[in-house]
């Protein structure tokens, strides 16, 4: 408003490095990653990091192992709805180059063409040493204000909604949710017969 | 009126920064009970500051703004209420019972702006955070019952003032069962396992708080660590004496003096809470309803009918 | 003519010639006018209170007298305002001139109870007042009615048995000397000497008074009637039902005590700091407050839910008058005004509710929020005023009355109260949740606001309900006024008991200061953007407005599971039961006795012969 938040960017940089907070979204098999990362070994909490369940108030997202269709239309909801600025943080080999599933048919091959990363950690599950050289990276991306994956998203928003829509179909947002209703409705028919 | 509204603005700023730290010292001590080293203690404040700067906010309509406003402008009513030590700004006026109902408006003022998001978790956190506080009623107004009969007057300040002759509260029989009860029901208005049931994070999405972010989400903590120094310094003066110090011959000094008491009889409850918290898992609903209506009931009556007497 | 025979007696001939000329423009003028000349004269009124008005009608061989004081003012106005506004709103709700004429006897008939000078009077306008509401609720559903009548009439019946024992034993109908003989009747029971009334008849005709008015004021066993007769009539009417019907029976309690108190005290004795009978009364009272409002956080019909709450807030009122002291009078004096303002808006917000939309049951509604924003508002107030919430005028009369109970040293009624309080959020929650939030079902799409009368009577009662609760030492001078001392002290803003004291004014302005601060961080971030209501996080599976997420039925699950065992504890089936039974006793006599056989009558004319020929005569 009236007050220039520029001459504050050393401070709140800071503050976004010190305390970001995980969305609580464990993709694939590098789920597994996380508890070793969160408990007493290999504590992440003393560098502010929290997993938290609600993408509205978290920041970092976690992609950690192989995604398929059925998971990216979910991971694509839930990164719209965090607030900027966000960060992507890819773990695993399979987000970058699909991995050990490079000749699957339904794992996607290029993460990065539906969603911007800002680091990826290679390693077909990189161990927490590995996990935390990635957090110190991004730590620093976000310091010198070069994590920019949000406003990449922002800019280029025709770019990868053409992709994922080349992938999904159009409209795919209201086909599956139109699916999963009838077989809820179906329930909810038989609950109120009985 | 300029010394009123300069006090009211120093109580509001010590009990915001006193209220971050004290969220801080929570998660400090659970990371140490768990054997890791845990966040530097001024950590909420990083994360306010985080959550203020977001550069993009979201909002569900008109009440799901004015209902966080509303909250943290309830907390800070609740606030001037309270004295601390020889300074308060409205202490002739601090009933309580008056101080007992603007402790629970927030909660109200944050379901509506939860409730306004159409989110079915922030339906069922609201049916579960109003269940607990239901459950909660009952041993709470019969401690509070217990006090006023035992004190004959309703005015927090002239508790205080009471037990600066009498001796702490908890000295007494039927206050020191009301005590044990009062703090049971701290458990809950903390929000701290096992009674945590209202955010149970990871099992609906962290409740009536899912669909808050950014700046939402920001003011909400500062009003969480207002309302946890708030809660506290009720405890501490009610049942453990406040703090009256008239030794030194400046107010100034005494002040000072009389803040660093409360600021140990605070942290004193904190650590009681947090210690009970990082041990216990979470009561389901009904098992925490029908435990706050059984034992803290039955010894926050005993306390109320011995003090009655 | 005299100005209380016009406030009695107008609202009852507008309603006959609102039925005779049945044009749909002019009943309702003729309808609006019958409410708003008793109002009109009220205001009037209150420079003469001290005058002692007085109005006797002869009718050959007894007489009805009205007398207006100080108390009955009190009780007139909130009559007077409450019925004005749910006439007002009955404009737009109402569906033909029976509804007009029942409804208008009913104003007619509650006000000459409450200025009625001697206990036919009382008696005689009490019945006008129970039938012209049986009709209203006749008029929608016959079981209810049913219940609520046979209910009233068992009420109505032990009132004349008293009124005859009082009779027969004084002679005189008369309120200030029946006042004066009970008087006399207990310092002579104080010193031993003989009295007119013994022992058992005096609790006897406690315990029939309290039958009459607790069945009316709907106290814990005899509150049955209540939840079907408040929801299954017209809703605008339901606000004058139950926010100044009820309170006939509330000035029925306060007539026993002015009456027969010192009596009653002396007679049956005391408990801790207050008397016998009233702490009877005030226990009653707190089982109301729990019961109405734990049953009201379980139903799932909207009318059922706040007929229910109306029962709880009445035992507030009970609990107060049961008390006894000149404290406790005033602060349940006080929770009658505010619960009559309160729960009349929250009528007519369900009466608006119901007309708009069409649907009554809480899994039909949804997302009325954009809809309907002034209706909206109106229940936003009401809603802070209910759960008691400062600087509105519920918080004031709650604070007076818990103060009152815990100063006499009762803590289980001081425990009582307080869980009243927080079962009032607990109820107004699911209210909101279900009929404002969420999702909107789409034939539910183009409901438009409140029709202009109905709008005009909420912000009337909205208005007082802000005011007051502002300035609640307008009410606290009224009631000083009528006890004669000043029990309340304070000024305008300030309420001051002694040992506790309350500043609304100060209140507000550090809420408004809060909010100002709170704005000011709020606007210091970045802007926002409205996201619709299918942009919610559902653990990142997308959302359509067609499914409903809102969880409308069976809210608080939890509550009726660990209240099992008690909800099977109902008085309700109570009475159905004797009901039952004594239709299988008349089944029994139909079959043996009256069994329509020509030859066990010829028996029967034989013995009764034979036994009076053997009696001698």
């Amino acid at each position: 408003m009236m007050v220039d938040w520029r001459l504050y960017e050393p401070l709140i940089n800071f503050a976004r490095k010190r305390s970001m907070w995980i969305v609580a979204f464990c993709t694939g098999c590098g789920g597994i990653e996380m508890p070793p990362l969160m408990t007493s070994r290999y504590d992440l909490e003393r560098f502010g990091m929290m997993p938290n369940p609600a993408p509205r108030m978290a920041d970092l997202f976690l992609i950690t192992g192989y995604v398929t269709p059925k998971t990216l239309k979910r991971i694509i909801i839930t990164y719209e709805m965090q607030p900027d600025p966000k960060y992507v943080l890819a773990h695993g080999s399979c987000p970058l180059n699909g991995g050990i599933y490079w000749d699957g048919y339904n794992a996607i091959k290029h993460l990065d063409k539906y969603i911007p990363v800002d680091v990826a950690i290679a390693g077909c599950m990189p161990r927490p040493e590995a996990v935390m050289d990635g957090i110190k990276k991004m730590m620093e991306l976000i310091e010198t204000g070069k994590a920019d994956g949000w406003k990449r998203y922002k800019e280029n928003y025709e770019y990868y909604k053409k992709n994922q829509d080349e992938l999904f179909g159009e409209g795919w947002r209201e086909k599956t949710a139109r699916r999963w209703i009838p077989w809820l409705m179906n329930k909810k028919k038989e609950g109120d017969r009985q | 009126m300029i010394e009123t509204a300069l006090k009211a603005l120093l109580i509001l700023i010590y009990a915001t920064f006193v209220g971050f730290m004290f969220m801080g010292i929570i998660r400090i001590v659970t990371a140490r009970i768990h054997r890791r080293v845990g966040p530097p203690i001024y950590q909420p404040i990083l994360d306010t500051i985080k959550l203020l700067s977001k550069k993009s906010n979201i909002t569900h309509g008109l009440i799901y703004d004015f209902g966080v406003i509303y909250a943290l402008g309830a907390t800070i009513l609740a606030l001037m209420f309270i004295p601390i030590g020889s300074i308060g700004v409205l202490r002739a006026y601090g009933d309580l019972v008056l101080i007992t109902f603007l402790l629970e408006i927030p909660m109200l003022g944050i379901m509506f702006a939860a409730m306004s998001s159409g989110n079915p978790y922030a339906g069922i956190g609201a049916q579960r955070a109003l269940l607990t506080m239901l459950a909660i009623q009952v041993p709470l107004g019969f401690a509070i019952v217990a006090l006023a009969e035992f004190y004959g007057t309703f005015s927090t300040y002239e508790i205080v003032m009471a037990q600066q002759t009498m001796g702490w509260s908890i000295i007494h029989l039927p206050l020191l069962l009301a005590a044990i009860a009062y703090d049971l029901v701290l458990q809950a208005m903390f929000g701290k396992e096992p009674f945590d049931i209202m955010i149970a994070p990871g099992e609906i999405s962290l409740g009536p708080m899912v669909e808050f972010g950014g700046k939402h989400m920001g003011i909400l903590q500062i009003q969480h660590a207002i309302a946890l120094f708030a809660e506290t310094l009720f405890f501490a003066n009610i049942f453990l004496g406040g703090a009256v110090v008239t030794a030194f011959s400046s107010p100034i000094l005494n002040t000072i003096a009389s803040l660093a008491i409360l600021l140990v009889k605070q942290i004193a409850v904190l650590l009681v809470a947090t210690f009970m918290g990082a041990i216990f898992p979470r009561f389901t609903i009904d098992q925490a309803a029908k435990f706050y209506w059984k034992w803290p009931t039955i010894i926050a009556a005993l306390g109320a009918i011995l003090a009655s007497l | 003519m005299n100005e209380l025979a016009i406030i009695v007696f107008v609202p009852l001939i507008a309603g006959a010639l609102a039925w005779l000329i049945d044009v749909k423009g002019i009943r309702e003028i003729i309808g609006v006018l019958g409410a708003a000349i008793p109002l009109g004269y009220t205001a009037l009124l209150y420079q003469k209170t001290g005058e002692g008005l007085s109005f006797a009608l002869n009718l050959g061989v007894f007489k009805l007298t009205f007398a207006l004081n100080t108390l009955s003012w009190f009780f007139l106005g909130i009559g007077a305002l409450v019925g004005f506004s749910a006439i007002l709103a009955l404009v737009s709700t109402g569906k033909d001139s029976y509804e007009w004429l029942f409804a208008l006897m009913s104003l007619s008939g509650v006000l000459g109870v409450f200025l009625a000078n001697d206990l036919l009077t009382f008696f005689i306008f009490w019945e006008i007042m129970t039938f012209a509401s049986f009709m209203m609720v006749l008029h929608y559903n016959r079981a209810a009615s049913l219940k609520y009548f046979l209910l009233s009439v068992f009420g109505a019946y032990a009132m004349l048995i008293a009124l005859g024992m009082i009779y027969a034993k004084l002679g005189t109908f008369d309120f200030a000397q029946i006042q004066q003989a009970m008087y006399q009747d207990a310092y002579a029971a104080a010193f031993g000497a003989d009295t007119v009334f013994s022992k058992g008849e005096s609790a006897l005709i406690y315990l029939l008074f309290l039958i009459a008015f607790g069945v009316k004021a709907g106290m814990f066993p005899l509150h049955v009637w209540a939840p079907d007769a408040y929801s299954e009539t017209n809703q605008s009417y339901a606000a004058m039902f139950s926010g100044v019907l009820s309170k006939a029976g509330v000035y029925g309690f306060i007539m026993l005590y002015i009456l027969m108190g010192t009596r009653l005290a002396i007679e049956i004795g005391g408990f801790r700091s207050t008397t016998k009978f009233g702490y009877i009364i005030a226990f009653l009272g707190g089982l109301t407050i729990i019961v109405g409002g734990l049953l009201a956080a379980l139903q799932e019909d909207i009318r059922k839910l706040f007929a229910y709450s109306s029962i709880s807030q009445v035992g507030y009122i009970l609990v107060g008058i049961g008390v006894g002291t000149a404290l406790s009078m005033q602060a349940a004096l006080f929770h009658a005004l505010s619960h009559a303002l309160f729960k009349g808006l929250f009528f007519l917000i369900v009466a608006t509710i119901v007309y708009r939309t069409g649907k009554t049951s809480f899994a039909d509604m949804g997302g009325l929020a954009e809809k309907m924003p002034f209706t909206f508002a109106m229940a936003f107030v009401a809603i802070l005023s209910l759960a008691g919430i400062p600087p509105l005028v519920g918080f004031a009369s709650k604070w007076v009355l818990f103060e009152a109970v815990i100063s006499q040293n009762l803590p289980i009624l001081g425990g009582m109260v307080f869980f009243g309080s927080a079962i009032g959020f607990v109820y107004l929650i699911r209210f909101t949740y279900a009929v404002w939030f969420g999702q909107r079902p789409t034939d539910l799409d183009d409901t438009k606001d409140a029709p202009l009368p109905m709008a005009i009577a909420m912000a009337i009662l909205a208005l007082f309900n802000v005011v007051l609760g502002i300035a609640p030492g307008l009410v606290a001078r009224e009631l000083n006024k009528i006890f004669g001392k000043e029990v309340i002290g304070g000024n305008l803003f300030i309420l001051d008991l002694g040992f506790g004291r309350y500043n609304a004014l100060a209140i507000l302005i550090y809420l408004i200061v809060g909010i100002i601060i709170a704005g000011i961080i709020y606007f210091l971030g970045a802007k926002v953007r409205k996201v619709p209501v299918t942009d919610t996080y559902q653990s990142g599976n997308p959302v359509t407005m067609e499914y409903n997420l809102t969880i409308r039925r069976n809210f608080f699950l939890p509550l009726k599971e660990a209240l099992a065992f008690w909800l099977r504890i109902s008085f309700d089936k109570l009475y159905r039961d004797i009901g039952a039974w004594v239709e299988d006793l008349a089944e029994v006599l139909r079959n043996f006795i009256y069994n329509g056989n020509t030859q066990s009558y010829a028996w029967y004319l034989a013995i009764v012969l034979l036994i009076l020929a053997l009696w001698g005569v």
